[in-house]
């Protein structure tokens, strides 16, 4: 029993050790709308063992469901066939980065300044909207294109910012 | 009659001659949202002046949802008419606050205000 107790703990102590090489954990779904919820399980998962507070992690949540979004409305514009969504999460002792790469052939996203008026933001659509959440939620974000076509967008959240 | 949808449920509720209660529970994300597009469209088609839309169960607001809504505002608006927030969790007013759509959003906390508000 104790044999077993020293092993539990030996094992959780290596877990939490900041001394740990970066882990990565990678899920690839359709890129669809029945499977982001999916994609949002799994990040809250991986950010809540990095000691993110609540709303740290309710942030990550949003930003990544608001990624995947992004990559399906792209989708369905250009009407790609069977398209994917790679969600790549890579946990450090400082930061969290989330990369959402989308096999879709259409490279956008802009910032948006958060200073809007009211009747701008009246406007606005669910893209924008997206992507100004994504920029006020994670400390960085840069989109890119992803090799083979398609669109990355990597997300950045710093463990000890609020 | 409500409807459902995997993650979101979606209550019509009568509250009086002129408003409408939207009752909802669960996600309103990219997978969901056309749901509530639909049940607000409806609602509007009926001739619906006023509609409350009760998040108090809503446990996830994604930019698709909040463009719903938006939408919801200016059609209701358009007819002389209103659509109210009421009850958004701290979580989901927060969402609010960061995007300025507390601007636009007319926010109650009990459905109550909400009602008086519109009549007033």
């Amino acid at each position: 029993m104790s044999n077993e107790n020293d092993r539990l703990n030996s094992q959780t102590d290596r877990e939490v050790s900041s001394e740990d090489a970066a882990a990565t954990v990678t899920l690839t779904i359709p890129c669809t709308p029945e499977y982001v919820g999916t994609a949002r399980l799994t990040i809250l998962g991986v950010a809540s063992r990095m000691g993110f507070s609540y709303d740290q992690v309710e942030d990550i949540r949003l930003a990544v469901g608001e990624a995947c979004a992004n990559a399906i409305e792209r989708a369905k514009i250009l009407k790609v066939e069977n398209p994917l969504i790679t969600i790549r999460s890579l946990v450090e002792p400082s930061k969290l980065t989330v990369e959402v790469e989308d096999h879709t052939d259409n490279p956008s996203g802009e910032g948006i300044d958060q200073d809007k008026p009211a009747a701008e933001i009246e406007s606005m659509n669910s893209q924008e909207l997206g992507a100004l959440l994504m920029e006020i939620l994670v400390d960085e974000v840069s989109v890119e294109p992803a090799s083979g076509g398609g669109t990355r967008v990597r997300l950045v959240k710093f463990a000890n910012e609020s | 009659m409500e409807t459902t949808s995997m993650n979101l449920k979606v209550t019509p509720r009568r509250v009086d001659e002129e408003t409408q209660a939207l009752d909802l529970e669960g996600e309103v994300d990219v997978y969901t949202a056309p749901l509530l597009r639909q049940e607000i469209m409806d609602q509007v088609d009926a001739g619906v002046k006023h509609l409350l839309v009760n998040l108090n169960q809503v446990e996830y607001l994604d930019s698709t949802g909040l463009g719903i809504l938006i939408g919801g505002v200016k059609r209701l608006k358009e007819q002389n008419g209103s659509l109210k927030l009421v009850g958004p969790s701290a979580r989901i007013t927060r969402i609010f606050e960061i995007t300025g759509l507390n601007k636009i959003f007319d926010v109650y906390t009990s459905e109550a205000d909400a009602v008086a508000a519109a009549k007033a």
